[in-house]
């Protein structure tokens, strides 16, 4: 069974994720952070007794961590990049489907957050989330009032307590001069929200950025996803002409660095963190120009490696270790190879 | 670090409000403008009058929600707590905090109204297909249950009018792409909004959304 981020996407040249996390609340708990123990444990027994097994596998977050599931967790992008989702175990659940693109989590900062998956630009992604919350809904006395809607901890989720995310990849934006800037009030026009994948490190280079709805009240699911929809294909435009810009304007210099950065991809055996992200910049910008067909580079391949690279494992002051560099090289070769 | 309301990099000027940091930009939208003038701005004239600056003093005050030591019968999170940390501890908390929540709503927001689904029922959503019923499926479920009359009626009212709506929509379209912007109702461009989404015309969508918004934000 492939999980879900290495199945192809709609527009994966830009988009690598589409993502729908619903938050929602059981009625007669306090609020995780004001959960004492004994609550903590009921809540778990409680939501665990209607989770469809037929569907979900996992359970209590000690068991997937005595059982070496962690490290999937954290590659399917449940868990998070620190691996945040799995701190207190014992105050802890998760479940998931076979190819982990579907997923409820239990006794996190809201008492289950449901979070579907798709690979590339996919917004239906939003129907097995509201599947999942709907049947929750059903069995389980949520929180709920009709004037603010789905009650939560936190105030900017309070309402339908949903987020849509897309991650995407829009190296040749980031590298236009005022290509982020106009981007950012381009996305604000909608009422959404644009940030790096990761604030600080080598990380914030990579190109890589999500965006992501902000507003839960005053709003409905149809609306938000809408919106969504108009402002992804807008970003999705604005990256492909700023790539063909680049690509036109400066043929040689970015057939030199595509070659460049294929080569090293290919054959280094130690590669540091910046030199994968650097690379993979390059490679997105030009691999559709390049037309002398010497290199297998697929976008399935290029993002393949973006998720290896900006979602692997950290641990402190390993990253770029020789061993680690090691590693990620071994890995991104046998991507490029196609053996994986 | 990020502005809470609109996700821009602070990097310049960093404006915090009860502990949430915020963009110069939003914290002049939400209302914040006059704190944020420069002493040269405020003294600049030499018969800057005096009370105005006092006003401004007095008015600060409600900033800091005033009342930090309210506390929820039911959690003990008190409202400093809440203040601190954006987040509430139990359902209670809502009933407890309410005018400082709404406030909070409307500055994340600008909203503190609920506009979404209700629990157990699905979203409506033009062009994305529900899980549970695919449309081939769903006719195969009801022949077998229906009498075949009642099918025929269902099937010929389904279908016969799909491609007189699809025209239509088509037609509708066209008109409002065609149109001088200016001269559409609000309603009118909220229905176009709506009507090219769910045609997937995006460009048409974004460009009456724009228009809505110019209106909007002129008022």
């Amino acid at each position: 069974m492939k999980m879900w981020y290495e199945k192809e996407g709609r527009d994966e040249d830009v988009v690598l994720s589409t993502k729908a996390c619903i938050v929602r609340n059981v009625k007669g708990y306090n609020f995780p952070s004001k959960m004492d123990d004994k609550d903590a444990s009921s809540l778990l027994k409680k939501v665990d007794s209607v989770i469809d097994r037929n569907v979900f596998s996992g359970g209590m977050a000690t068991d997937i961590i005595n059982s070496g599931d962690a490290v999937t967790l954290m590659k399917a992008q449940i868990s998070g990049r620190d691996g945040s989702l799995l701190f207190a175990p014992d105050r802890k659940a998760i479940y998931y489907t076979e190819d982990f693109g579907l997923s409820i989590a239990v006794g996190n900062s809201e008492h289950i957050t449901i979070k579907a998956q798709a690979p590339g630009h996919d917004i239906s992604i939003y129907r097995p989330a509201e599947k999942a919350a709907v049947e929750l809904e059903k069995k389980l006395d949520i929180a709920y009032s009709e004037k603010y809607g789905f009650l939560t901890s936190s105030v900017k989720l309070t309402g339908t307590g949903l987020k849509i995310l897309y991650t995407v990849a829009i190296p040749a934006i980031a590298k236009t001069e005022g290509g982020i800037a106009a981007l950012r009030q381009r996305v604000g026009q909608y009422e959404w929200t644009i940030y790096p994948f990761a604030e600080q490190g080598e990380l914030n280079e990579s190109g890589v950025y999500i965006i992501a709805s902000v507003s839960t009240l005053g709003v409905s699911e149809e609306e938000i996803l809408a919106r969504g929809e108009m402002l992804i294909e807008d970003v999705i435009k604005a990256e492909r002409a700023c790539r063909e810009q680049l690509a036109t304007k400066k043929k040689t210099q970015m057939q030199d660095l595509y070659g460049r950065a294929y080569g090293l991809m290919r054959f280094a055996s130690l590669m540091s963190r910046r030199e994968a992200l650097d690379s993979i910049c390059w490679l997105r910008l030009y691999r559709d120009y390049d037309d002398s067909c010497e290199f297998d580079c697929k976008w399935k391949m290029l993002n393949m490696i973006t998720q290896e690279v900006c979602w692997e494992q950290q641990r402190r002051g390993e990253i770029n270790t020789q061993t680690a560099q090691k590693q990620r090289a071994e890995r991104i070769k046998k991507i490029l190879k196609g053996d994986d | 670090m990020r502005c809470e309301r609109c996700g821009v990099e602070l990097t310049n000027k960093i404006i915090k409000i009860n502990d949430v940091a915020y963009c110069e930009n939003c914290a002049r939208l939400m209302g914040y403008g006059k704190f944020l003038r420069s002493p040269e701005e405020m003294l600049g004239s030499a018969f800057s009058p005096f009370d105005e600056i006092a006003s401004t003093i007095m008015q600060m005050s409600d900033l800091d929600f005033g009342n930090s030591a309210l506390s929820c019968p039911k959690c003990g999170m008190t409202l400093r707590d809440f203040e601190k940390k954006g987040r509430l501890g139990c359902i209670e908390c809502y009933n407890t905090f309410n005018d400082y929540i709404v406030k909070e709503m409307f500055k994340q927001q600008g909203e503190s109204t609920y506009g979404g689904r209700m629990p157990g029922s699905t979203a409506e959503l033009p062009g994305i297909e529900k899980i549970d019923a695919p449309a081939g499926k769903k006719e195969e479920s009801v022949s077998a249950e229906e009498p075949k009359e009642t099918v025929q009626t269902a099937t010929e009212e389904t279908q016969a009018p799909a491609p007189a709506a699809e025209d239509n929509a088509a037609e509708k379209l066209e008109k409002l792409a065609k149109a001088d912007l200016g001269m559409l109702s609000d309603e009118d461009l909220e229905n176009g909004i709506k009507l090219a989404a769910a045609n997937e015309d995006y460009i048409l969508a974004s460009k009456l959304r724009d228009e809505l918004k110019g209106r909007k934000a002129g008022n």
